[in-house]
């Protein structure tokens, strides 16, 4: 056979520019198809064969998944196929396959003369080459095997490329989508830093969770104290009922609920509102919101970087919405503050300041809050006969209540004093209007009493009060003025209030208190009580009012440990010479 | 850095809103007026072109999200238009594209309009 070598010249001529040509337009190809399709199309067409196929390694399933074939009835695309090469084979870049060959053991085909290209670049093996033999039933000359094992070198190496190009794609736009989220929630917790508004805070977060994740359905239930509330939703949410909104708030303890049916079932407030997905945000080891939030508006189901994501978009929502509770409750408690200061000033103006000087006694008198304002009241006050009034008196319960009580009485005792009629009578008037006036549970004992300094008598009324200690200059003993009625506001008046006249001496020294004085409890957690008091008088008898008064406070302070945990008000007075 | 503002125009009729500077958390109140304004008054046709938005966050995205519906069911669409690779590498990273049309320039926005009516 007569060799041409001019025309053997210019045919690996043509090889080598095709193979050039290819492995260019390969390596920038960076589509696996287009690689795959393109080494099938030329080796067919230059070595003139009408069936081939290529398969590639499937590393998790041990196998090889046909990528695409031309012919071969007998294979399918896209299916997998387990290949068994003797070692020898197995070594080689290509080998022509024999009757007795069954590479793929589980296709029944004739592969007799089809050779087997070993796709591997220099360390890695990714598949193989099948190709069917030349359609003229002529034998593969050298040339036209070493064309397309190159071929084979170069698309391998192009595959290879493609999938490390798209590995590196996806892994890109993942840090992308990261990256982003990182200044979503960078760019929301600057924003809700600056906002103090519920309802804005409720509204960035619904445009942060559309534009993030196209979740339009969502709700949020926030806890204040021990009771759940509503705060936003949006989408398909309908308004739910407390009690819908409690029990789910319980059932749902979990961190994140994918909701089943059984859920759905159960919570027909999560069915009506499709609900599919339920988060519980924790802040220091409290739950203290539940997000429900519906599917995607284009339905791609949430990855775990997506829940990732949501609770930390939740978290910092919630967080911002407690801030706005937190701030809101500090202002309520400064106004509160600033009120009581107020009402103090108030209820301090109520107090006669200073005690006016009486001819015949000497008086002393003085309150001690155990808070900002109180119910212990007492009062002296010059009558229209000339004579004076002195009143001690203690509203049941502390704060604001008392206080208020205390001051309707101050103001009934001044609109009484320059109407003409008895102590008795008077008392009879106040007992009917607070007892009308106020709830059944709050009541005021009260003593009062009038003193005819002409006539040295001391007029009283005791609706109540702790008896008010008598101590005559000429006795060791002391008298309880007890005598008078019930204490104001128990009942409408029936019998008249009792008023009884006592003759004061020189030297006699009468104290008035209130129950925070003999109530005052020790660390023993043990009353203070009468006979203290009794004794703290009795060694101080022969001091001024103003001495006695200070040593019985200088006495219950020191038994109480300065912890006075209600008001306590003295009035002494102490008749002259 | 260019302060947020939007500009309402009207091109062969269609709705035009040209955005400057930065769509974040802090802004996305003002497009979401501007948007609900023009739904209220039926205006429905509504491109929005980027051409001056040097940024988005999600927030502003969401905005896109909140009103979409609203418009395509009084028979309108929001159509955008002239992105910067920044801006449109967020609305692709989250899927804008299968559900917006968006196009390079805001004559091609209007094209499409008229082709669809």
């Amino acid at each position: 056979m007569k060799i041409n070598y001019a025309n053997q010249d210019s045919h690996s001529k043509f090889e080598l520019k095709t193979v050039l040509e290819t492995s260019r337009m390969l390596v920038e190809s960076r589509d696996s198809e287009f690689i795959i399709n393109n080494l099938l199309l030329i080796l067919m067409g230059r070595l003139l064969v009408s069936k081939a196929a290529i398969f590639i390694h499937d590393p998790v399933n041990e196998n090889y998944c046909l990528k695409k074939k031309k012919g071969f009835d007998k294979f399918e695309e896209k299916a997998h196929y387990h290949f068994e090469l003797n070692s020898e084979q197995g070594k080689q870049s290509y080998f022509i396959l024999n009757e007795i060959d069954h590479v793929v053991p589980s296709v029944d085909a004739d592969l007799k003369n089809c050779y087997l290209f070993n796709l591997r670049t220099s360390n890695n093996h990714h598949g193989y080459l099948l190709l069917g033999p030349k359609a003229n039933n002529e034998a593969f000359s050298k040339m036209d095997l070493e064309f397309a094992e190159s071929l084979c070198i170069i698309s391998t190496a192009a595959l290879v490329n493609s999938q490390l190009f798209t590995e590196l794609t996806t892994t890109y736009r993942n840090l992308d989508r990261r990256i982003h989220e990182l200044n979503t929630l960078f760019d929301l917790s600057k924003e809700f830093n600056l906002l103090v508004d519920r309802d804005k805070i409720s509204s960035i977060f619904k445009f942060a969770l559309l534009g993030q994740l196209f979740i339009r359905t969502f709700f949020l239930i926030y806890k204040t104290g021990d009771s759940y509330s509503l705060l936003a939703s949006s989408g398909a949410v309908t308004k739910p009922s407390q009690k819908q909104i409690d029990t789910i708030f319980s059932d749902a303890d979990e961190d994140i609920i994918i909701v089943d049916d059984e859920l759905r079932n159960s919570h027909e407030w999560i069915k009506k509102s499709n609900i599919t997905t339920l988060f519980s945000v924790t802040i220091q080891n409290e739950r203290v919101a539940l997000i429900g939030v519906g599917e995607r508006v284009n339905k791609i189901p949430f990855s775990d970087a997506d829940y990732n994501f949501l609770k930390s978009l939740a978290n910092l929502a919630v967080i911002s919405i407690q801030k706005t509770f937190f701030l809101e409750e500090r202002i309520d408690k400064e106004r509160m503050e600033e009120e009581l200061s107020i009402a103090k000033a108030i209820q301090e103006g109520l107090l006669p300041d200073p005690i006016p000087r009486i001819s015949g006694v000497d008086l002393a008198a003085k309150t001690v809050s155990s808070r900002e304002v109180g119910g212990d009241y007492f009062d002296i006050a010059e009558a229209p006969d000339g004579n004076t009034i002195f009143a001690i008196a203690d509203v049941t319960g502390k704060g604001v209540p008392a206080a208020l009580l205390m001051a309707n009485l101050q103001s009934m005792l001044h609109v009484l004093l320059p109407v003409d009629i008895t102590l008795s009578e008077a008392t009879d008037r106040i007992n009917n209007i607070i007892h009308k006036n106020t709830p059944s549970d709050k009541f005021i004992t009260f003593f009062w009493a009038k003193y005819l300094s002409d006539h040295k008598i001391l007029r009283y009324v005791n609706a109540g009060h702790n008896p008010p200690l008598l101590l005559r200059s000429d006795s060791d003993n002391f008298e309880e003025l007890t005598d008078g009625g019930l204490l104001l506001g128990a009942m409408e008046t029936m019998m008249p209030y009792v008023q009884t006249d006592i003759q004061l001496n020189p030297g006699d020294l009468l104290v008035c208190y209130t129950d925070g004085i003999d109530e005052t409890m020790n660390a023993a957690d043990e009353e203070y009580g009468t006979r203290r008091l009794k004794d703290c008088i009795f060694q101080n008898r022969d001091k001024g009012s103003q001495e006695i008064l200070d040593a019985i406070v200088n006495s219950v302070k020191k038994y109480s440990g300065n912890k006075f945990s209600d008001d306590l008000t003295l009035l002494v007075l102490k008749a002259c010479d | 850095m260019k302060t947020f503002k939007i500009e309402h125009r009207n091109n062969h009729g269609f709705e035009i809103l040209d955005l400057y500077g930065e769509l974040d958390a802090h802004t996305a109140s003002q497009l979401e007026e501007s948007l609900k304004n023009l739904i209220s008054s039926q205006k429905s046709n509504i491109i929005v072109n980027f051409r001056e938005l040097d940024y988005i966050a999600s927030a502003g995205l969401g905005v896109f999200m909140a009103y979409i519906e609203d418009v395509r069911t009084i028979g309108g669409d929001i159509k955008l238009s002239n992105m910067n690779d920044k801006v449109y590498n967020v609305f692709d990273l989250l899927g804008f594209p299968t559900l917006y049309d968006i196009f390079d320039d805001e004559k091609q926005a209007i094209n499409k309009f008229l082709s669809d009516s």
